[in-house]
């Protein structure tokens, strides 16, 4: 009885293992060929298309108003996955804020993607007197951020997007004061 | 893909444990009412009290999960939380005895590491048996954690 009823469930993982060794051939067989294409090849491959998802996400604020992320194409672009349910996250949105009021005029923008409640991120926002767009990206975000190399899905994590469009820098964990006025400096 | 993931975990400090590795969930049903549930934790890592949901289907629960004091720790933001780090071991009860009943013993947890990253609540299911009327404590089940991926 319990073989029978676990036929059909074994033969679906089968089927799903040979669908990712093909998938992973395929992948490796990708990786070989922009390797040999050079290395801005693989920059290009590894930098332009996930920045450009993410670029084009819109998002709902705390407020319900639709953000899109294209508005901010061409300038320094900072997105920080955080939520108020993680200490460190908070602890380093400030300095953020500062930054923000700092280089804003001169092409910086932070962008918070927060997997979280709004009415708990309004209340943070409001607390800290956030400066520059929470988003609300719930657990797809976290998603999202595993595509751009956030392996666990743990917060903070930062992607930093130069004026080219590209992922110049992606941090899972704080980031350090001078780290990131190091960071800013270069690509401003 | 392969290169993104492969760029991107050379990029990452390595140390970092899967949430299923840095809180090891196990559980023990101590009776046909009573399960035991613990979560080893690794060192440098913790969990929060208050983000602890631990839940028993099928049947009702006989009331809140019994979780031991923890730490006391002043947040910034969310006034006085309690955290763990070690090991955790709480109790959930059924409202009613089902001996030899096949149960799933459904944990939530939260916890972070201390180099300054957390994880998302995270879900796991345990099948256990609870043992008949009368017998003693049932076997420890512990959760297996997913192999890795070939890719990471």
């Amino acid at each position: 009885m319990l073989t029978l009823a676990l036929y059909p469930a074994a033969m679906t993982r089968r089927g799903a293992l040979v669908l990712l060794l093909v998938a992973g051939l395929v992948a490796l067989g990708a990786g070989v060929y922009v390797g040999t294409g050079g290395r801005f090849a693989a920059d290009e491959a590894r930098t332009a298309q996930p920045a450009a998802t993410l670029l084009a996400l819109t998002l709902p604020d705390a407020a319900g108003h639709e953000v899109s992320l294209a508005q901010w194409r061409g300038q320094l672009l900072i997105v920080n996955f955080w939520a108020t349910w993680c200490a460190p996250c908070r602890e380093e949105m400030p300095e953020f804020a500062r930054l923000q009021t700092e280089f804003g005029a001169k092409g910086l923008q932070f962008v918070g993607i927060a997997v979280d409640d709004a009415d708990k991120v309004r209340q943070f926002a409001a607390e800290i007197r956030l400066n520059y767009p929470a988003l609300m990206g719930g657990y797809g975000a976290m998603d999202l951020s595993r595509t751009l190399g956030n392996r666990l899905m743990a917060l903070p994590f930062t992607v930093v997007i130069n004026r080219d469009g590209r992922i110049a820098h992606t941090q899972l964990g704080p980031l350090k004061s001078e780290q990131l006025r190091q960071i800013v400096a270069k690509l401003i | 893909m392969a290169a993104l993931t492969l760029g991107a975990a050379g990029a990452q400090a390595p140390e970092l444990l899967e949430p299923e590795r840095a809180f090891r969930l196990s559980a023990r049903p101590l009776d046909a009412t009573t399960v035991e549930v613990r979560f080893a934790i690794a060192d440098g890592y913790y969990l929060y009290r208050d983000k602890f949901k631990l839940g028993l289907e099928p049947g009702a629960l006989a009331g809140a999960p019994e979780l031991p004091p923890g730490k006391l720790k002043q947040d910034d933001f969310f006034g006085k939380v309690e955290t763990y780090r070690g090991s955790v071991v709480a109790r959930v009860s059924l409202a009613a005895p089902a001996p030899g009943a096949a149960v799933t013993l459904r944990a939530e947890s939260q916890g972070c590491a201390d180099r300054g990253v957390c994880y998302p609540p995270q879900v796991q299911k345990l099948a256990l048996t609870l043992p008949p009327a009368g017998a003693g404590p049932g076997p420890i089940v512990e959760f297996a954690p997913a192999k890795k991926s070939w890719f990471k």
